[in-house]
């Protein structure tokens, strides 16, 4: 199978998902890695870039990450070349003349397994391929954003003052989400001190970014994002249905709430039932000390 | 400013969803539907739009099987002003997209918003496939627009915060988040609801090409059932703590 696999990066860095797409699309058979060049993602000029490309290469696969660009320029794709599509897949295999793809469906509540016919434009969940250790990054052929294609007008960019140091939310390996039993934005040293010392990325449930204690991006759950780290702790969230859509998937789930009757330990490997203002600085302090011996 | 739109009728988010004996549909008999939560987001917008400049006119439109007239009902009772029925038991999606293009070229809206992605397919390709037939530009997961001299700021969420970009009208948007909650319909936004019409007409009617890739669904299944693990409960605090961290450490092997 011939497959181009379209290159993200952040920074000056490749994305880990490029990567884990190259990977995959060698094992598929022959693999090409492409970068559209722009100052920014916008969809027509990487569209109409990224369009010709696959016209011109005719790879009966082409793969994005599905991220929240690599997503809308998938989708685009696929209805500019009327090629089929499966967005966010977490699994994917070759099946004769056509492919098979894992698919999560229902806000992820189903997992589904679909096949597709060739050519297919697929986007691929972050994490969702496993990378073997030392995975060397792959050439990359560029392509320059087609700009003359744009109708649109960048304004600006509204810099919020997040952290960039920890890692996004849909790559990290641990995820640690605070819950309106946090009380208020001004406690969230908490959530992120324990974080910080298991090296993982901060999350929220929706009560907590409705409230505009935390931006969006951070919301775990079915109308945010959905994560599958090896461990996720869920600190004062009740584990409402639409909040686990988006984490029962993590391998390690631990959760601290007050109340026993709480669903989230419902599906927590590990429960404690504290205030999560006595629990977490003596948790992150023992955290600290085990990954000091 | 006329606003358009396409919403999807999706079982509710409090739904637990169950799959079928024969593992390749779920269970729908008895289950409660709503509007898809991106798409109640998008109307939320509108809406406000709406209470900011009284001359906004809101509708909604949706391909889909018979009970979508509900879906409809509930955006009317919001406080929409317009919906529409394009009936069709099973469509492709590029066939919705081009049932909707058609909805579009007819009525005419300044700004088509779609949500994000529907909560039952989990896609997200309806509303680029749409801006790509019309010829449109389109920008994704916005959370907020602003109308301004010659068309619209649309601000969108990235990580570190947000990008925001002027399209020209007519324009089309996906939608992340309103700024504020999607409210409920009132007791008088009911009544006028169950007064108005909601035309309807087959998407076999339209004239429009119904064909366009699909999946095969081979088979579903509820992710892993997770039982509740242990509760740690024995000392103090601290000692609590200890255990923890060494539980994930040496049994979890996480740390
Ligand atoms: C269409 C739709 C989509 C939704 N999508 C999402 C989504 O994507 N993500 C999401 O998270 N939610 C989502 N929700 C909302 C969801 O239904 C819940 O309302 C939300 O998850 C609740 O957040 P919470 O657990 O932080 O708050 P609460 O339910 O209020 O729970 C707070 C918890 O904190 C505990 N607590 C209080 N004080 C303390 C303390 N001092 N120490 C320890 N524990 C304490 C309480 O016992 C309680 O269990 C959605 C809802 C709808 C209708
Ligand atoms: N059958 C439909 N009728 C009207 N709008 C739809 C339909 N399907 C999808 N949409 C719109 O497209 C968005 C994305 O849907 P999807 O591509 O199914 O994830 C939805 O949030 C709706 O705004």
């Amino acid at each position: 199978m011939k497959t181009l696999v379209v290159a993200e990066r952040k920074g000056t860095e490749l994305r880990r998902v490029t990567l884990e797409l190259a990977a995959k699309a060698g094992e598929l058979g022959d693999a090409t890695v492409v970068e559209i060049a722009g100052e920014r993602y916008s969809p027509l000029p990487f569209v109409s870039a990224l369009a010709k490309k696959v016209e011109s290469e005719k790879p009966d696969l082409v793969l994005l990450g599905a991220t929240l660009n690599g997503r809308d320029l998938a989708a685009r794709l696929a209805a500019r070349l009327g090629r089929a599509y499966a967005a966010d897949v977490t699994g994917l295999r070759a099946a004769g003349t056509s492919l098979e793809a894992d698919k999560p469906m229902y806000a992820g509540k189903v997992r589904a397994r679909v096949r597709l016919d060739l050519p297919a434009v697929v986007s691929v969940r972050p994490g969702a391929i496993p990378l073997n250790a030392g995975a060397e990054a792959p050439q990359v052929q560029k392509i320059d954003a087609d700009t003359s294609a744009e109708k649109l007008t960048f304004v600006k960019l509204a810099a919020t003052a997040t952290d960039t140091k920890r890692v996004s939310l849909s790559e990290a390996r641990v995820v640690v989400s605070g819950g309106r039993g946090l009380k208020g934005p001004e406690n969230w040293h908490l959530v992120e001190e324990l974080a910080d010392a298991l090296g993982g990325a901060v999350g929220a449930s929706r009560a907590v970014t409705d409230a505009g204690w935390r931006p969006n991006e951070e919301q775990v759950g079915q109308t945010g994002k959905t994560v599958t780290p090896d461990l996720y702790v869920a600190l004062g969230i009740s584990g409402a249905i639409q909040h686990l859509a988006g984490m029962t998937s993590s391998k390690v789930i631990v959760a601290v709430n007050k109340d026993p009757d709480a669903d989230i330990f419902k599906i927590a490997d590990y429960g404690v039932v504290a205030d999560v203002f006595e629990f977490v600085p003596a948790f992150t302090d023992a955290v600290k000390r085990a990954r000091a011996q | 400013m006329k606003i358009l739109i396409p919403l999807k009728q999706v079982p509710d988010s409090t739904v637990r969803v169950k799959v079928a004996p024969d593992g390749k549909a779920i269970v729908t008999e008895g289950i409660t539907w709503s509007i898809s939560p991106y798409d109640e987001y998008a109307i939320e917008m509108a809406l406000e739009r709406k209470d900011a400049d009284a001359s906004t006119v809101v509708a909604v439109v949706t391909v889909g099987p018979a009970r979508s007239r509900d879906a409809l009902r509930q955006a009317l009772a919001m406080g929409c002003d317009e919906a529409s029925l394009v009936t069709a038991d099973a469509a492709a999606p590029l066939a919705v997209a081009r049932a909707l293009a058609k909805v579009v070229e007819e009525t005419k809206p300044d700004l088509v918003l779609c949500g994000k992605q529907a909560s039952d397919d989990d896609q997200g390709f309806v509303g680029p496939a749409l801006a790509e037939i019309l010829g449109w530009p389109h920008v994704a997961t916005i959370t907020k627009v602003v109308p301004v001299e010659g068309g619209v700021e649309l601000w969108r969420e990235v990580e570190g915060g947000h990008e925001v970009w002027k399209a020209p009208l007519p324009g089309l948007a996906t939608v992340h988040k309103s700024e504020k909650e999607p409210r409920y319909p009132s007791l008088p936004g009911i009544m006028k609801a169950k007064k108005k019409e909601i035309p309807e007409r087959a998407l076999a009617a339209m004239g429009v090409d119904a064909s366009g890739p699909t999946w095969t669904i081979l088979s579903m299944e509820p992710p892993p059932a997770r039982g509740g693990g242990k509760i740690l409960k024995d000392g103090d605090t601290k000692q609590i703590a200890e255990q923890l961290a060494t539980a994930l450490r040496d049994e979890a092997k996480v740390l």
